[in-house]
């Protein structure tokens, strides 16, 4: 339980500091609009995965789902839809409003997803170094 | 006028079928861990995080066609050659 606490914080940390990393290196070597794509995309999905973690960890806890008669539609449903239209709607807005680079867009969106990989990278080794101690 | 409507085809076809994915794979994970932890309360902390990750990673992939298909619909990077020699016969 611990180890997977520790991966979701990994993730977490690593998202934030993925998306500052890139957007200021886009920020120093990109033209204008490809830097905002970055920062933009990436601090959607940051705030995305953020918003995610609060609704599962607060009504799928041990104590909140031994609750008898609880419904998880209002909670959980309703407020993955409503973060996933506004999130669609500003990517729309962005896009066809040509305001940001959609290349620049697709990186900054990219940001979890390579902090995942990188906690996958992360777990991979440590378990290969401990199977060969 | 080709171009645009297989554009607009291409945009509808990689939506419909990205949602399609999406949504059978939140739904077996989220059937998954719904059915885990009602027989198992105590593991819901455990069974959380790994569905955390799981429906980020899908939705992620969500996200990415609709970028995708915007992309093919508003700012596709033959669109301005296109529209220029739609203008020019």
């Amino acid at each position: 339980m611990q180890d997977l606490q520790k991966i979701v914080n990994f993730v977490t940390k690593t998202n934030w500091l993925l998306f500052m990393g890139s957007s200021l290196l886009a920020l120093m070597t990109t033209p204008t609009k490809v830097s905002l794509g970055v920062l933009l995309g990436g601090l959607i999905v940051a705030v995305n995965f953020q918003l995610l973690k609060k609704t599962i960890v607060n009504n799928l806890s041990p104590e909140v789902v031994s609750v008898k008669g609880r419904s998880l539609v209002g909670n959980v449903l309703v407020k993955y839809y409503i973060r996933f239209v506004i999130s669609g709607g500003l990517i729309f807005l962005l896009i066809s409003n040509h305001i940001v680079h959609p290349l620049g867009l697709l990186a900054g969106l990219s940001v979890v997803v390579a902090s995942m990989f990188l906690a996958t990278l992360l777990e991979l080794t440590r378990l290969f170094f401990k199977e060969a101690v | 006028m080709e171009f645009l409507v297989g554009s607009v085809w291409a945009a509808g076809l990689a939506i419909g079928i990205a949602a399609f994915g999406c949504g059978i794979g939140q739904g077996l994970g989220l059937a998954g861990a719904m059915s885990g932890i009602s027989r198992n309360p105590e593991a819901a902390g455990k069974i959380q995080v790994n569905m955390l990750i799981g429906l980020a990673m899908i939705e992620s992939l969500c996200i990415y066609a609709l970028v995708v298909s915007l992309i093919l619909m508003y700012a596709h990077p033959a669109l301005k050659g296109v529209i220029a020699t739609v203008a020019g016969h």
